[in-house]
């Protein structure tokens, strides 16, 4: 309860200023009456000021206020950093999280009138502190020193990014209660704002708030530690071509880093990566920049290891490795086209490839046997040897795809690189085998290292049969109606294919790939449907078989006619587009929105085509190894929307996460109990796990930052010690309940201010004043 | 009776024999065989000396080179479904043709719409009625092209043999006339009776002579076929960018002229 006067219980303060000038006006008019007489004047003065003084509270009439309320502190909204980087060392040998934790409870005491309201910053909007307790941090670590919100920090998940100033933006625009100041508690390493003009860029965020924005610095000395703290590629990684990588390497807390080796490496499929590249780097003066060039010949996701050799006493060892998923475009796709004779299959398949300007054409074609009779010398002829050594051991890795068309691999030397071949399947490359009397079986690839990367077995029985000669209309599978890769040609003729005068004998598909379209009655030696079309992962590259030698049909048939000859470059464009990772016939995306940090949850995004409906199961392997670290499943409901799926603590290193969608119908096992039935159209995501991140990278605080920002906003920046003269608002009384009661009655002022008139009158006529 | 029973027993067993035996792969390699096969118009019938020029055009090639072909090619009719199983045709005659029929005009249309390359033969030069009838048909059929000579620097020139010139049964002149689209020769006009130089008789003797250089000739007129239908089965292959150097040494080293 507190009690207070006012001059006036009912007159408007305009009629009581009036009143307070007319009164001062009559004595300034008195005494310059009593100036021009004579006799004494004081009593006068005394009297008639009296007596004024006595109007005008007779007019006023003042009263007593008692009011009962309370002191209500202003909002002061906390910004703690909860981005990775508060988990590298602070001072004292506690974590900077500590150390953050530590100033909001040092806040929380210094700002006992204020109502903090804390938050936690770091990717997207900040999310209410508390938020992380009630996802299960433990009731008793509440009553630490650190008090609530510290402990909150403490529990909150460690964000990949420390966005301030989309966080301040987020505060400024939120419909509620406006603060009336803002608290940031970081380590000044930031993304956004960035390091220069930070704090125009705050002071841009906030906008129409203008209230002043101080900075607790949780951080200000460096650790010893050397680091890569940025790789970039100096323009877009194309395949073949050459591509410089700027690598910038840190070095802070004294440490020795005069010569740092570091070297480039590329992660595969199977065993150690490849070190592509190497150097030195003097980061003596605080950091060093290395250019090291490396061609890339695969496209798509390529996993680069960037690391250094740090000097002895690196207290964070974390940073010293960083991975770089590289996404390599082509220029132009480069395909090597062989084949073993010439027919109509192949003149249609060079005139689709020759047709695509995104397409680099190698073409050979054995135009001549040794048993054929020219009939002319050699000069004659417009032939050239088959330079089948050059091509397979020197050029081999210069092309994206290769097309084997009905070609035997023994009579033209091509069986003593089949090893190489299939290496370069292992490493990146696209190889399509295409049937033909000289195809598969026939053509001597049964049992040689290349028929271990095909997608189909192949019998390398003395008596296995290389052909059947029976026509027959191929069947596509559940996986080639669902499949993407099948899409542009199912728009143009449906599920019907043009009769087929035979095809390769083949096995069972191999595990893992997947079959598209099948014999109607053809069984393999375990019984299924003899796969036609199949299309299968084989390390870091992909490879289709072809079981038949018509797909010329599609371009110059009756049935082509159709749809105008425009089915055969459907279909290759889709062969050659899922060869080489097209998105286009994917039938799904994987992603990882906020990438993956060894040792904390990964979650991968997954998103399937609209319609799509099934299950989806997820093999997440490890790179180099290939050992199985998670197997994921999700039910697609055909509605397209992105899943979230939990991964769970990874290792450090890269993974493969391989995305088969089995469409609902498949789900069922097929009454002949084929495996390769089953199976649903593939795609796959190169990923790599980091031990610390970008958040990591640069170990070093930025104090300098956080008080350029504080400077900018009217605001202060402290340490954590200093949290005591941060100078937050004060209190604001709230009243609850008003009693406004008069001093005294009117009658009591106006007989005052009657007799003092008296008093005066009096008092002039003795003094001789009329 | 006996002697008869065992006849025909023998017979029955070897009927079994040959139908247990499988049938070669190859039936199945030659789905995109190269087929000369011969475009009939209007009431034409495909009868004479020439009726053997196809399946020696076949013979030659499989003989000369690794592509498989036809050695039993057929007919097919200008406004028959069938023209557009295969993209290749040949059309040849001595005497003018009637004009074709607007289902004729639309399948040869649609054949070359599709990809398919035609070869236009002049069985009679000399006086080039079906020439001018063809190019004159053709032109309602292509109304945008117009057929142009071709000589040496065209691809159909060194699709397997390098060849100097055009030849057939005769000489005719050195250049080939053609209707490009893309580039790439789409029907092919020759004045030079293919075909007739092709010819052979089951005797082996050949029903036309080759003027004015014999044999020789008929060698290039063979090596012209084969040129003609390597180009069919690999289109513009030998322009590929890796034959040049060596084309070129060859081409350079070849006597004027």
């Amino acid at each position: 309860m507190t009690t207070s006067l006012a001059p006036s219980g009912d007159l408007a303060p305009s009629f009581q200023l009036l009143a307070a000038l007319l009164t001062v006006l009559g004595i300034v008019l008195l005494a310059i009456e009593l100036r021009r007489s004579r006799g004494s004047r004081i009593a006068a003065f005394a009297t008639g000021s009296l007596a004024s003084i006595g109007l005008l509270f007779a007019v006023l009439r003042p009263v007593a206020i008692q009011s009962k309320g309370s002191l209500v502190g202003p909002r002061v909204v906390v910004l703690a950093d909860a981005s990775r980087s508060l988990d590298l060392p602070g001072p004292a040998g506690k974590t900077r999280r500590q150390e953050a934790a530590r100033a909001l409870g040092e806040l929380q005491k210094h700002g006992a009138d204020v109502r903090l309201y804390g938050l936690a910053f770091g990717k997207g909007a900040p999310t209410p502190l508390t938020a992380a307790l009630a996802d299960g941090a433990p009731e008793a670590a509440q009553s630490g020193a650190e008090g609530r919100l510290g402990q909150a920090l403490l529990a909150a998940r460690p964000m990949p990014r420390s966005d301030l100033a989309g966080a301040i933006e987020s505060v400024a625009r939120a419909a509620d209660e406006r603060p009336a100041a803002i608290v940031v508690l970081s380590d000044g390493r930031l993304d956004r704002p960035g390091e220069a003009q930070a704090g125009e860029a705050i002071r841009a965020a906030l906008g129409t708030l203008t209230v002043p924005v101080h900075a607790v610095a949780v951080a200000t000395e460096a650790p010893r530690d050397a680091s890569v703290r940025a790789v970039r590629a100096a323009g877009a990684a194309v395949a073949h071509q050459p591509l410089t990588l700027r690598i910038e390497i840190g070095c802070a807390g004294g440490l020795d880093c005069d010569e740092i080796p570091v070297s480039l490496r590329e992660l595969r499929e199977s065993g150690e990566p490849t070190l592509l590249a190497s150097g030195k780097a003097s980061a003596s003066s605080g950091s060093a920049t290395l250019e090291l060039e490396v061609t890339l010949d695969r496209a798509g996701a390529r996993i680069l290891e960037v690391s250094i050799d740090a000097p002895d006493g690196d207290a964070v060892p974390d940073n010293d490795t960083r991975y770089m998923t590289i996404d390599v475009a082509r220029d132009r796709v480069r395909v090597l086209h062989v084949a073993g004779r010439p027919t109509y299959d192949v003149r249609a398949l060079r005139m689709w490839l020759k047709a695509d300007a995104s397409v680099d054409v190698v073409a050979f074609f054995i135009l001549r046997t040794p048993t054929d009779d020219v009939v002319a010398p050699s000069e004659e002829l417009a032939l050239i040897p088959f330079p089948v050594d050059e091509l397979f051991s020197e050029h081999l890795p210069s092309f994206d795809a290769v097309v084997l068309q009905d070609f035997n691999a023994a009579p033209y030397g091509l069986a003593k690189h089949l090893r190489s071949l299939a290496r370069y399947v292992d490493k990146g490359g696209g190889l399509i085998m295409v049937g033909g009397p000289d195809a598969f079986v026939p053509g001597n690839y049964a049992g040689t290292p290349l028929a271990e990367v095909l997608p189909v077995e192949l019998d390398r029985g003395p008596d296995a049969q290389g052909a059947d000669v029976a026509s027959f209309v191929p069947r596509t599978t559940e996986a080639g109606r669902a499949a993407p890769v099948l899409g542009p040609l199912r728009d143009l003729i449906g599920e019907e294919w043009p009769e087929m005068p035979g095809a390769n004998v083949v096995g069972d598909a191999r595990p893992g790939a997947t079959v598209l379209l099948e014999h109607p009655t053809r069984r393999t030696p375990k019984g299924g449907p003899m796969p036609i079309l199949a299309l299968g992962e084989h390390g870091s590259g992909r490879t289709i078989a072809l079981a038949i030698d018509g797909s010329h049909r599609l371009l110059f048939s009756a049935f082509a006619a159709n749809a105008a000859g425009r089915a055969h470059g459907a279909f290759w464009d889709a062969m050659l587009g899922w060869l080489m990772r097209d998105p286009r016939f994917e039938p799904a995306v994987v992603d990882l929105a906020d990438g993956c940090i060894a040792g904390e949850n990964t979650t991968l995004t997954l998103r399937p085509l609209p319609g799509q409906k099934g299950d989806a199961k997820i093999t997440i392997r490890k790179l180099g190894t290939g050992e199985e670290a998670r197997v994921l499943s999700a039910r697609l409901d055909g509605k397209g929307e992105p899943l979230s799926l939990d991964a769970g603590k990874l290792q450090p290193g890269g993974y493969s996460a391989t995305v088969e969608i089995v469409p609902n119908e498949a789900g069922v096992a097929p009454s002949d109990g084929s495996a390769s039935a089953q199976r649903g159209p593939t795609t796959r995501r190169d990923f790599a796990c980091e031990r610390g991140g970008d958040e990591w990278a640069d170990t070093r605080p930025d104090p300098e930052r956080l008080a350029a920002i504080a400077a900018a906003t009217g605001g202060k920046s402290v340490t954590v010690d200093q949290i005591s003269s941060l100078p937050l608002p004060a209190a604001t009384q709230i009243a609850a309940e008003r009693r406004v009661s008069p001093l005294l009655p009117p009658w009591a002022w106006t007989l005052g201010a009657a007799m003092l008139v008296g008093v005066h009158w009096i008092v002039r006529r003795r003094g001789g004043l009329s | 009776m006996r002697a008869r029973v065992s006849s025909v027993l023998l017979v029955l067993v070897a009927l079994l024999l040959v139908a247990l035996v499988p049938r070669p792969s190859r039936a199945f390699g030659e789905e995109g065989a190269f087929n000369p096969r011969i475009l009939l118009t209007g009431t034409a019938r495909w009868e004479g000396a020439r009726t053997t020029g196809p399946a020696r055009w076949s013979e030659e090639l499989t003989r000369r080179t690794s592509a498989p072909a036809r050695l039993t090619p057929t007919t097919v009719r200008a406004d028959a479904p069938a023209l557009l199983a295969e993209p290749f045709a040949i059309w040849g005659g001595e005497d003018d043709v009637p004009a074709l029929t607007e289902r004729e005009v639309l399948g040869i249309r649609r054949f070359l719409a599709l990809g398919g390359v035609l070869f236009v033969d002049d069985f009679a030069p000399e006086s080039a009625a079906f020439g001018k009838a063809a190019r004159r048909e053709l032109a309602r059929v292509l109304p945008d092209g117009a057929p142009i000579p071709i000589g040496t620097e065209n691809v159909l020139f060194r699709s397997f043999y390098l060849l100097r010139r055009a030849v057939g049964r005769v000489e005719g002149e050195p250049k080939l006339e053609a209707i490009l689209r893309g580039g790439v020769p789409q029907v092919i006009f020759a004045k030079h009776d293919v075909l007739g130089a092709l010819a052979r008789a089951a005797n082996g003797t050949h029903p036309f002579v080759v003027v004015p250089n014999g044999e020789p000739q008929r060698e290039q007129a063979a090596r012209l076929a084969v040129n003609v239908a390597m180009f069919v089965l690999c289109s513009n292959y030998k322009d590929d960018q890796v034959h040049a150097p060596f084309l070129m040494r060859r081409r350079a080293a070849e006597p004027s002229p």
